[in-house]
């Protein structure tokens, strides 16, 4: 996961733009892979994808990105291309007959999965939470609730991982090993922590609950935030490529 | 002014009362240290004042207990957060945002501070809690002090006229600890804000606050001037409250007949004190 959500602060204009333009985009490029039939099309959006990348200043998180997705992609592939059976054979793995198109197939298959993750990926690292939540609750009116539950709950993960690392390193105190390298054993000896981590938990959100309540949470509006995002020359050219994009995918 | 008459409160899920006949008044621009034993009662106390109980631990609740003349049962929590701020023990709970300019913006817009004195109000803020430069930091990069500075921070931009914290040096150590506490101490001098603070180093408490509440399972059994307070040393060991070590050497210098006169509070009256009785 680490990376993934991740936000990597900067000033490019990437960075600058509305949250809105940037997910529209990334749906954008989601429905050009999905109606693009041409390998080519798929390719140049990768390339796409890589310059967000660059352009964002986080091209060394794209790449390790793009790695962790080939591993998957990787095992996709095999398996697309052993399923399918029709088309002209290109090799056999013993009696097994891999055809051309069915390397076709897994290869498409596999660059629609990078083209689709990476775009909404990398924007959301380029994307402050708040910000991507002031807009959505100002702009598309989505309830500041659900807003708040989604930004709290990425909010309170390193909270959680903190406090199960205290709990481990009580536990560590009185003689427990849990630098075990048996995964049985390593989950045995934390799965029993989960208790005293849930009751922490609940006591944490039952005071962030009030903390919050005392500050105002159900007097706000959709017109409460202070920062309103804009569209700007940028967005509107960000847009227009998306949907170029999706005009192309269609004509070829 | 808060005014609590007797005050009883027993929470609906609890056996006995948390708070038994309570008669305090705390007045404007005071600075109020609560100490007590666990389980004494003293963050049902701070509840008691911004209206936490009973609005969301609901109980039986006797008695009144008024903030500016708002009766704390008759008023929305909300509405009686615009007079008492609030600062909970545990500080990573009551972080809503990544950043801390994010966290001090939440309450200011949910109140609905007008836009164009936000960032006045902002910056105020970040100033008067000494983090001028933490602005745009995230807050999980943020040492135990610096959170409980942005948790400050956070409610001074709202101005409120009183400011009740619960253990807000728990986690702290001894120097972040005092620059908390300073940090009140300033707060109280030049804006005249109300300090409430629950606090378990009794030591530090002393230096800085104007009077004292002892709670001893649920009732009040000290309470008046520090200095006042502290004359009954003795009682508050029985109970196995953590007197300074000041006071006891001033306890055991009067008891030798080496010393006259009152009580001291902080290092330098200590020094006066050792000073007078070594000449
Ligand atoms: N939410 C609750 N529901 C039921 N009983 C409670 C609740 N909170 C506190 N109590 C009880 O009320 C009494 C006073 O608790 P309180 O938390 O006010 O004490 P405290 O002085 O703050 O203690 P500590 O130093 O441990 O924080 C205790 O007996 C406690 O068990
Ligand atoms: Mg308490």
């Amino acid at each position: 996961m680490k990376g993934l959500m991740n936000y990597f602060p900067g000033d490019t204009f990437l960075h600058r733009m509305d949250p809105r333009s940037k997910i529209v985009f990334s749906l954008l490029v989601c429905i050009a892979c999905f109606v693009t039939n041409n390998i080519y099309v798929l390719l140049g959006i990768l390339v796409l994808d890589l310059l967000i990348g660059v352009f964002g200043g986080i091209f060394t998180q794209a790449l390790r990105l793009l790695k962790g997705l080939l591993k998957i992609a990787l095992f996709l592939f095999i398996l697309q291309a052993l399923v399918m059976r029709a088309g002209t054979p290109a090799f056999y793995i013993g009696k097994l007959a891999i055809t051309w198109e069915g390397l076709k197939t897994a290869l498409m298959g596999v660059l629609r999965l990078i083209d689709i993750t990476l775009p909404l990926a990398l924007m959301i690292s380029l994307t402050r939470m708040s910000d991507l939540s002031n807009a959505l609750v100002s702009r598309w009116h989505v309830p500041y609730k659900y807003a708040f539950a989604i930004t709290s709950t990425i909010r309170f993960i390193p909270v959680f991982t903190s406090d199960l690392r205290s709990i481990m390193e009580a536990q560590t105190a009185r003689g427990v090993e849990f630098d075990t390298k048996n995964f049985f054993k390593k989950a045995s000896l934390i799965v029993p922590l989960c208790v005293p981590l849930l009751i922490s938990s609940v006591k944490k959100i039952e005071t962030a609950a009030m903390a919050v309540e005392l500050r105002g949470f159900n007097l706000r509006t959709k017109d409460s935030s202070s920062k309103v995002s804009q569209f700007h020359l940028p967005d509107y050219l960000l847009l227009l490529l998306g949907i170029g994009l999706i005009v192309l995918a269609v004509l070829i | 002014m808060i005014q609590m008459k007797e005050f009883t409160f027993q929470y609906d899920t609890g056996k006995k009362p948390a708070l038994k006949n309570i008669d305090l008044e705390i007045h404007d621009g005071d600075f109020v240290g609560i100490i007590g034993n666990s389980g004494a009662g003293k963050s049902t106390l701070t509840y008691a004042i911004n209206g936490i109980v009973p609005h969301y631990y609901p109980g039986d609740f006797y008695g009144s207990v008024l903030v500016d003349g708002m009766d704390t049962v008759d008023t929305a929590p909300e509405q009686l957060a615009v007079k008492v701020g609030s600062v909970f023990q545990d500080v990573d709970a009551q972080m809503v945002a990544t950043y801390v300019e994010d966290e001090l913006l939440f309450g200011m817009e949910n109140f609905g501070v007008p836009k164009d004195e936000i960032e006045a109000r902002l910056t105020e803020a970040l100033q008067k809690t000494g983090i001028p430069d933490l602005r745009f930091r995230e807050i999980d990069s943020l040492s135990g002090g610096q959170k409980q500075k942005v948790a400050v921070a956070a409610i001074i931009a709202l101005r409120p006229d009183i400011i009740v914290l619960d253990e807000p040096t728990g986690e702290l150590d001894p120097e972040s600890s005092d620059q908390i506490f300073q940090m009140l101490k300033f707060l109280n001098e030049t804006y005249g804000t109300t300090i409430i603070v629950v606090e378990q180093k009794v030591g530090l408490l002393c230096g800085y606050a104007k009077r004292l509440v002892l709670l001893e399972q649920g009732e009040i059994i000290l309470e008046g001037p520090v200095r006042e307070v502290l004359k009954n040393a003795d009682r508050m060991e029985e109970i196995g409250i953590h007197v300074p070590r000041v006071v006891s050497l001033y306890k055991e210098l009067v008891q030798r007949d080496l010393f006259r006169g009152e009580a001291p509070i902080g290092l330098e009256e200590a020094e006066t004190m050792v000073r007078e009785v070594l000449s």
